[in-house]
């Protein structure tokens, strides 16, 4: 496989978030990772302390201006993440646009990290970024339903919501879209969450349009974990590179890889922390390393429903 | 002993890489990471630069980590209470003072865990010439190759740091007994122009290993290596070398020569590998350029797991 793919996310010294995150997985499965670290931490912020130093916008220009010099600035994937950098998006942007240039088969997988659960995490100044800059630069979205319904503007009350709301961050720019979580009622009881997916496809053969909507049913887990949303962008963009035209057997492998290294993790937290304790961030890092054969070859262990797929 | 496959074993090793990290290609942090994760090895890493590429293209750009910054980051992992790790690992500096930080990291690090093994390829230069600025050559001598472990020299720098020439075997070993005495129990002198006996195609590496036996009497492992030459400016394999041998060396913690084979024979897979490739993208007859020569480190993956081992290496007294 020749497939390079530029991340710009954080680096952690300690623990998997960002670059960390998704970088192994994606090495794992054969795609070159060229990877800019917008930040140098010494772990995540959810520990009781972090340190270490950001880069600006300015630096993130002079790092692409030596790919450039080199003729070396050809990718096939962008993926991006939590930004809390109006200025560093904003660069962001303009390298995309130029790799677009470069190659016009470019495909952006975009987790546009802004909140969860009602709040927003990031500078509310960003909002106005992803929804006029960034989003309409993506093929692939990774939304929670938060950032769904800011992005659209519309609350999701039910699935027709949801896919209303797709097909909203659809005509926005991504071909696929796919809502990472929401509270949505799921039939399998209140221990699963639901996630959606959505995408377009174009039939070159006699022009028409369709899509595939799909929804998935996935265990909750009590715990809180750091990085399972790069790790997942990243997923998606590998399954979605070897199923392209199948966004059901991408979330499936996606959602079964997180499950994977997820149980692993938490299983192994909660026997660092001993019976009745609840685990620390450090005790909640994943098991990255540990889950290398689940990341090479997932065991399938969640189905993914089609929801409709219509032509238009 | 016999040693544990790493695929059966629950390891839980956590590595400290103080390394360069570039964007594009394998030098520094990106060569010695991926292996070592494949590995099974936790890896927490501290970029020393983040650069485009690494220097040996036409262009390259980026940034440095002060001897501040990299403090600052070492205080971030001793707030959280888990600056606990099994091994150091450094490699290529310009900088005394963050050279200089990086020891007294090491010196904390090993007052937390006492058994904490530093692999250090101290990194000053090679056929006859300095490539780091001199004023790095008394912090090596005289502050780092004394926390170290295992150090991975080249033959300029065994010379460098012992003040001895190498013209034959006996200097060599005469020169890692020197290393021995300034602290690391493990040395490997990485290359050599010492003549092969399999003929100029090849060159010499040799390694030595010290252990104390149960009644306290010492013991030195010694081998020999012939190790084939190709035609060709790699960068990054030095740091990939340093990583797997210790890597190696932690699964045969006192058998220097299964590790050193093992270590050898994942160079070997990999530089053949990005050698057939560069030759291929850069077209007949012509030189590949330094991107077509970035290692294909990803592609070796099942090389790195578990390496066929090429090279054989002597027991010399």
């Amino acid at each position: 496989m020749e497939c390079r793919v530029l991340s710009i996310q954080s680096h952690v010294v300690r623990g998997y978030v960002g670059n960390k995150s998704a970088t192994f997985p994606l090495q794992v499965l054969g795609f070159e990772v060229d990877s800019i670290n917008s930040v140098q931490f010494s772990n995540h912020t959810g520990y009781a302390h972090w340190k270490g130093q950001v880069l600006t916008a300015e630096e993130l220009n002079v790092l692409y201006e030596g790919i450039k010099l080199n003729n070396v600035n050809h990718y096939d994937y962008i993926l991006t993440g939590y930004s809390r950098d109006i200025s560093f998006l904003e660069t962001v942007v303009d390298i995309i646009k130029e790799l677009k240039k470069a190659n016009p088969s470019l495909v952006y997988v975009c987790d546009p990290v802004m909140g969860d659960q009602g709040a927003m995490y990031v500078p509310e100044n960003l909002l106005p970024v992803y929804k006029n800059k960034v989003v309409p630069l993506a093929d692939i979205l990774t939304p929670n339903q938060f950032e769904a319904e800011l992005l659209t503007g519309r609350k999701i009350n039910t699935e027709e919501d949801a896919i209303e709301v797709m097909d909203l961050l659809h005509k926005m720019g991504p071909e696929t879209v796919v809502l990472t979580s929401t509270d949505l009622p799921s039939k399998q009881g209140d221990q699963f969450l639901v996630a959606l997916g959505s995408q377009k496809i174009s039939k070159v053969s006699d022009g028409t349009n369709t899509d595939q909507k799909i929804c998935m049913d996935i265990p909750k887990v009590d715990a809180v974990f750091v990085g399972t949303g790069d790790l997942f962008a990243a997923m998606m963009l590998a399954w979605t590179h070897h199923h392209p035209k199948d966004l059901k057997t991408a979330c499936e492998k996606t959602v079964s890889v997180m499950h994977h290294v997820i149980k692993r993790t938490i299983t192994y937290a909660n026997e660092m922390a001993g019976p009745g304790k609840r685990p620390t961030p450090a005790q909640l890092e994943l098991r990255m390393v540990q889950s290398k054969a689940d990341i090479e070859n997932p065991t399938i262990v969640v189905e993914a429903k089609v929801l409709q797929k219509s032509s238009q | 002993p016999s040693p544990h496959p790493p695929s059966l074993t629950a390891m839980e090793c956590r590595v400290l890489s103080i390394q360069s990290h570039v964007v594009r290609g394998y030098v520094g942090n990106k060569s010695a990471s991926f292996p070592l994760q494949l590995l099974g090895f936790e890896v927490d890493s501290i970029n020393s630069v983040q650069f485009s590429n690494h220097t040996g293209y036409s262009h390259w750009k980026g940034q440095v980590l002060t001897a501040d910054e990299l403090h600052v980051l070492y205080e971030g992992i001793k707030l959280n209470n888990v600056h606990h790790y099994d091994y150091v690992l450094t490699g290529y500096t310009r900088d005394t003072s963050f050279l200089e930080m990086v020891v007294d990291i090491v010196q904390e690090l090993k007052r937390a865990n006492p058994n904490l093994v530093y692999v250090c390829d101290p990194v000053l230069g090679d056929h006859g010439s300095m490539y780091v600025p001199q004023n790095l050559y008394p912090v090596y001598k005289n502050k780092v190759v004394p926390v170290a472990d295992i150090i991975t020299p080249n033959q300029f720098e065994a010379e460098l740091l012992t003040g001895k020439n190498i013209s034959t075997e006996k200097d060599a070993v005469e020169v890692m007994d020197l290393l021995h005495a300034m602290g690391p129990d493990t040395v490997v002198i990485t290359s050599s122009d010492l003549p092969s006996r399999l003929g100029d195609r090849f060159l010499v590496s040799l390694g030595s290993q010290r252990h104390v036996r149960p009644d306290g009497s010492r013991t030195t492992q010694r081998v020999r290596l012939e190790v084939p030459k190709v035609d060709a400016v790699f960068v990054g394999t030095g740091d990939l070398f340093a990583a797997m041998l210790l890597a190696w060396t932690h699964h045969y913690p006192t058998d220097l020569k299964t590790a050193c084979e093992k270590t050898f024979s994942v160079m070997h897979h990999v530089i053949q590998r990005t050698i057939s490739y560069a030759h291929e993208l850069a077209g007949p007859g012509r030189r590949p350029s330094p991107p077509q020569l970035e290692l294909r480190m990803v592609q070796s993956k099942a090389d790195i797991e578990d390496p066929a081992i090429v090279t054989e290496a002597t027991v010399i007294s």
